[in-house]
């Protein structure tokens, strides 16, 4: 190596700096990331593949775990209640999120006041929102069925728990949702709108037209997040339903699954197949998202 | 004829607007408020059917039961000082990472930036286990470093602001890499200021995130006076069940002091991101 | 590159800081332990027989820990396989066989060889050290305490009904009947009888003449006739108008409902007895504890059975402390230490013959409770069901409970589902 230069890829000196400043600036991130997350999830990939004996000793199986698993109508079961929750919280809540930063960024009296009250809840630990909810939801001394006259089971019936656990889920979200897009919104310069106004062109073709191009890199970004955050939920589903519910299968989402086989039955393997199947499934949508946000997000202002 | 048609539709849009908005306000409110009332009655009136709105007699009680059970001095400040670790923590290895996946060329920039894609896919549970071995490992169990060691760096923080810096044109850093700053210098003196409102956003995601982690504080930290609010309210709800004046009180404790913070800084993180708005 | 130094200078900076806060060794020259427990309630009982033990031993200092049940498992398996477990720990029955067989826990069976070769067997019952015993028998942990679980019911529910108190000669009938006549006149539920093991079917099931598991624990006994007998009744009361459904208990928990006078009678653990007079004062003397009802026509025994778990203090079998350790167990088992467990209430002593300190602990409440039910009930208990798979078939046989009660599956089905389950995993382990 006397000689720097005679490597096949010729770099000016200049870009050789870069490099090296590349590779210092990210080192810290991708050390922590190997030490903190790759090196841990290689271990599970390798345990997927294996019969947990106890405290951390394996014995290789091979796709054992994944034909057992495959065959679990339980495991089905989980799949479609993580797709399901995504369904009722991604679409739904960035709707809802971006409505609300859409009235909050037109001319209203008390801006300030409604901001803070939409953004309340992201400044609440999730352990007392959930708290609250189930609390509001409880099917004999809860407000929302005195209030409505009815007597809904919210949390333990099978057929409207998920619901439930959708709405904290949209609730607690929607104020940081909408605080991100809201920024995205001010991104925007008054100069397309007074153009377009000019142009006589109305109000919806303007919000499809400047607001929705011009607000979809960070559109892209909420849906990123939301989408798979969605997918590994866990916390507020363990928090509104504990293992004595009755309806706690049809809201058990895979990382609950998870956790049920992995920490308390200490079914490890097993339930490091399960999270591999989870981060191929989110694998498989963030790939779909990438590839599709060529067709609609606008990274040229 | 138009002026007043435009003005009459404008006076819709704006009562629409303000339904909207007081509507909403009222979901979003309506829970606090009835974890207040709540946490000021008695467990019998609490379950009384049908249910009282406003405590018949208001009792102190649950407080004073709460704070008997979870020392909220020491669990303000743990929860402080591991929110600001983390964020100063992600704000500044992210910045760094997502500024040179942005804007430089480097070998092996793509199987980099995967494994920061593929970090965000992996759900953070999988990692508690092995992370906990490696506290355990450094004798660093029961203490804020621990609570702050999944933090140190962040995958979605580096997601988020090389966003930020790939809508910055390139022709702003190479403005100043003529005018002879290296990269690094054009790194923290024309672009990471750039980011301003991004560093924000981060800044609030972060802090909202490590608030409410609930399971790593959970399992780390056991002594409890080296937890956090989340986990200290966990701890209570197994104490407690579904004793909710008393699950009430404690939630309103844990959060008075972090709403109490928004309320003052709120208004310069929206002004701050309204201001590099126009921009 | 001139900059590097100082990136790297901020760098280290930073990590130095997080390093500085981390927990701050010991510089005072003493031995640290640490102990983890998994009850709050506990906590300063705990901490009074470790200062007592540091007030002999100056140059020892012993901290005392909480983490909550669930947390408590997962810390405990994961340190266990990096070897960093606490110094002492409290180990459950439902996991020792699991702790123990894998060699994670320190054979203590010789702890007091040189005091008294017997000492174990001479203050210790039968049920608690076997609470304490791995499948080889040996013994790996001091037993620390034992208990029951009891009637607790609504004095002032019983009085407006005109139904008299139970007592010894209370069967299951008599649960029913005055269950009845209490909703009937006061509109509150009578027994709430929930979907739990310990503090609910186990009790009946043994009072039946049934069993969960056989002697050897090989095999379940979920179609054992007098098991189905028991089952049956059991989850055949919630059909009653006065008993809330799972869905109810979901939300509310039995001694929530109990303590807000929505309910006349729970099964409750006698560990719990305290904080619930502590928790609830407007409620104490309100209600009062009696024996588990019989069964009137058991397949065979008496008809008796409460179900009893114990307890014990472990160490790690690989712990840096090891000696050290060995002695503060070894006082913790002592008579003294029993004794000061018991005085602070924290639980009723495993030692033989202290249960009364755990009663004296109750003299600051100004009603007596009929605590006394307690010590008796320890003639005809039962040990807490256990095997090594225990943690594999826990979660499944109470699933497949919960689907027995919503009508998912019939009860015979269910039961049939829950001996092969549990069958299956005993196989394999």
């Amino acid at each position: 190596m006397s000689n720097p230069k005679s490597g096949t890829v010729k770099l000016s000196a200049a870009a050789k700096r870069e490099q090296n400043w590349g590779w210092l600036m990210v080192a810290p991130t991708i050390i922590g990331l190997v030490v903190l997350n790759v090196w841990p999830f290689i271990q599970t990939l390798y345990a997927s593949f294996c019969e947990h004996l106890g405290f951390g000793h394996y014995r290789f199986l091979g796709i054992d775990n994944y034909v057992t698993m495959f065959k679990s109508p339980e495991f089905w079961k989980a799949t479609w209640n993580t797709v399901y929750f995504c369904i009722l919280t991604v679409p739904v809540g960035i709707f809802l999120a971006l409505l609300v930063a859409i009235l909050l960024n037109a001319k209203v009296k008390g801006k300030g006041f409604f901001r803070s009250v939409f953004f309340l809840p992201m400044v609440c630990a999730p352990a007392a929102i959930t708290m609250v909810w189930r609390w509001i939801f409880n099917s004999d001394y809860g407000i929302l069925n005195q209030m409505m006259g009815t007597s809904i089971n919210w949390v333990t019936d099978s057929k409207v728990v998920m619901i439930a656990c959708a709405v904290v889920a949209v609730w607690s979200a929607i104020g940081y949702d909408a605080v991100l897009l809201l920024s995205g919104l001010q991104n925007i310069s008054k100069s397309y709108y007074e153009a377009a106004e000019i142009d006589g062109a109305g109000k919806i073709t303007q919000f499809f037209h400047i607001t929705l191009p011009m607000v979809s890199p960070t559109l892209f970004v909420v849906l990123i997040m939301r989408l798979m955050a969605s997918m590994k939920v866990y916390d507020l589903i363990y928090m509104m339903v504990e293992d004595t519910n009755p309806a706690l299968t049809s809201v058990q989402s895979l990382m609950y699954l998870f956790y049920r086989e992995s920490f308390v039955a200490s079914n490890r393997g097993y339930g490091s197949a399960i999270v591999i199947w989870t981060v191929f499934l989110i694998g498989i949508v963030t790939v779909i998202q990438f590839v599709g946000q060529k067709k609609w997000v606008n990274y040229e202002v | 004829m138009k002026n007043s048609s435009m003005g009459q539709s404008k006076k819709i849009v704006t009562t629409v607007t303000y339904a909207a908005l007081i509507l909403g306000s009222l979901v979003m409110i309506f829970p606090f408020l009835w974890m207040i009332l709540t946490s000021s009655k008695t467990v019998p009136e609490s379950m009384q059917i049908p249910p009282t709105i406003f405590p018949a007699q208001i009792t102190f009680e649950n407080f004073t039961r709460v704070m008997e059970s979870l020392p909220f001095v020491s669990l303000y400040w743990n929860t402080a000082l591991m929110i600001l670790f983390r964020v100063v923590c992600a704000v500044a290895f992210s910045s760094m990472a997502g500024y040179a996946f942005a804007k430089l060329q480097f070998k092996g920039k793509n199987l980099l930036f995967s494994i920061v894609l593929m970090q965000m896919m992996m759900p953070s549970q999988i990692f508690i286990i092995p992370q906990y071995q490696m506290v355990a490992k450094l004798g660093a169990a029961n203490s804020i470093f621990a609570l702050v060691f999944p933090g140190l760096v962040s995958a979605f923080g580096t997601f988020f602001l090389r966003q930020a810096y790939l809508g910055i044109p390139n022709e702003i850093g190479e403005a100043a890499y003529l005018d002879g700053c290296n990269q690094w210098q054009s790194f923290t003196k024309v672009m990471f200021p750039l980011t301003s409102s991004s560093v924000a956003a981060l800044t609030v995601f972060t802090a909202v995130f490590a608030y409410g982690d609930l399971m790593w504080p959970l399992v780390v930290n056991s002594d409890l006076k080296m937890m956090t609010l989340s986990s200290g309210l966990a701890t209570l709800r197994g104490q407690f069940t579904t004793n909710f004046p008393v699950l009430m009180a404690g939630s309103l404790l844990a959060m008075l002091p972090m709403v109490i913070l928004y309320l003052f800084f709120q208004r310069q993180f929206i002004e701050g991101v309204a201001m590099t708005g126009g921009k | 590159m001139k900059k590097i130094p100082r990136i790297a200078a901020i760098v280290l900076a930073v990590t130095l800081l997080l390093m500085s806060l981390a927990g701050c060794s010991a510089a005072d020259g003493k031995t640290h332990l640490t102990f983890q427990i998994w009850d709050v309630a506990q906590r300063d009982g705990m901490q009074a027989i470790c200062d007592a033990y540091t007030a002999q031993n100056p140059d020892v200092v012993i901290e005392v820990q909480v983490t909550s049940w669930n947390e408590y498992w997962t810390k405990l398996e994961a340190a266990a396989e990096s070897n960093t477990m606490p110094d002492i720990f409290w180990m459950h029955t439902n996991q020792i066989l699991y702790y123990s067989d894998f060699g994670m826990l320190a054979d203590v069976t010789d702890l007091y060889d040189d005091v008294d070769p017997n000492f174990y067997s001479d203050h210790y019952s039968e049920i608690s050290l076997s609470n304490a015993m791995g499948s080889d028998g040996r013994i790996y942990g001091v037993p620390k305490d034992k208990d029951n679980i009891c009637l607790v019911y609504n004095k002032e529910m019983f009085d407006a009904a005109g139904v008299s108190y139970p007592d010894e000669s209370w069967t299951w009938d008599d649960l029913t009947e005055a269950s009845q006549k209490i909703y009937d006149t006061t509109g509150k539920y009578g027994y709430l009888a929930y979907a739990d093991d310990q503090l609910g079917y186990w009790n009946f099931v043994y009072q039946a003449g049934g069993y969960i598991l056989n002697e050897d624990k090989t095999q379940a006994g979920f179609t054992h006739p007098a098991t189905q007998k028991a089952m049956k009744f059991y989850i055949g009361l919630q059909s009653n108008d006065w008993c809330p459904d799972q869905s109810y208990f979901a939300q509310t928990a039995p001694g929530v409902a109990f303590f807000s006078e929505a309910g006349s009678m729970f099964l409750e653990g006698n560990w719990n007895l305290r904080q619930e007079m502590l928790d609830y004062p407007n409620m104490v003397g309100k209600w009062d504890v009696a024996v588990l009802p019989k069964c009137p026509d058991p397949v065979s025994g008496d008809g008796r059975a409460t179900i009893s778990n114990g307890l014990c203090y472990s160490t790690a079998a690989r712990g840096k402390n090891l000696e050290l350790v060995k002695d503060v167990l070894k006082f913790f088992g002592s008579e003294e230490g029993q004794r000061i467990q018991g005085l602070s209430g924290a639980a009723v002593p495993a030692y033989d013959g202290l249960e009364e300190t755990w009663i004296s602990a109750f003299d600051q409440f100004d009603y007596d409770l009929n605590l006394g039910i307690v010590v008796d009930q320890f003639e005809y208990c039962v040990q807490s069901v256990n095997n090594a798979s225990r943690p594999k078939w826990k979660s499944l046989v109470s699933d497949e409970l919960i689907k027995i009660y919503s009508g998912q599956v019939d009860i015979d089905t269910g039961l049939a589902n829950m001996q092969q389950m549990v069958d299956n995993a005993s196989a394999v382990s």
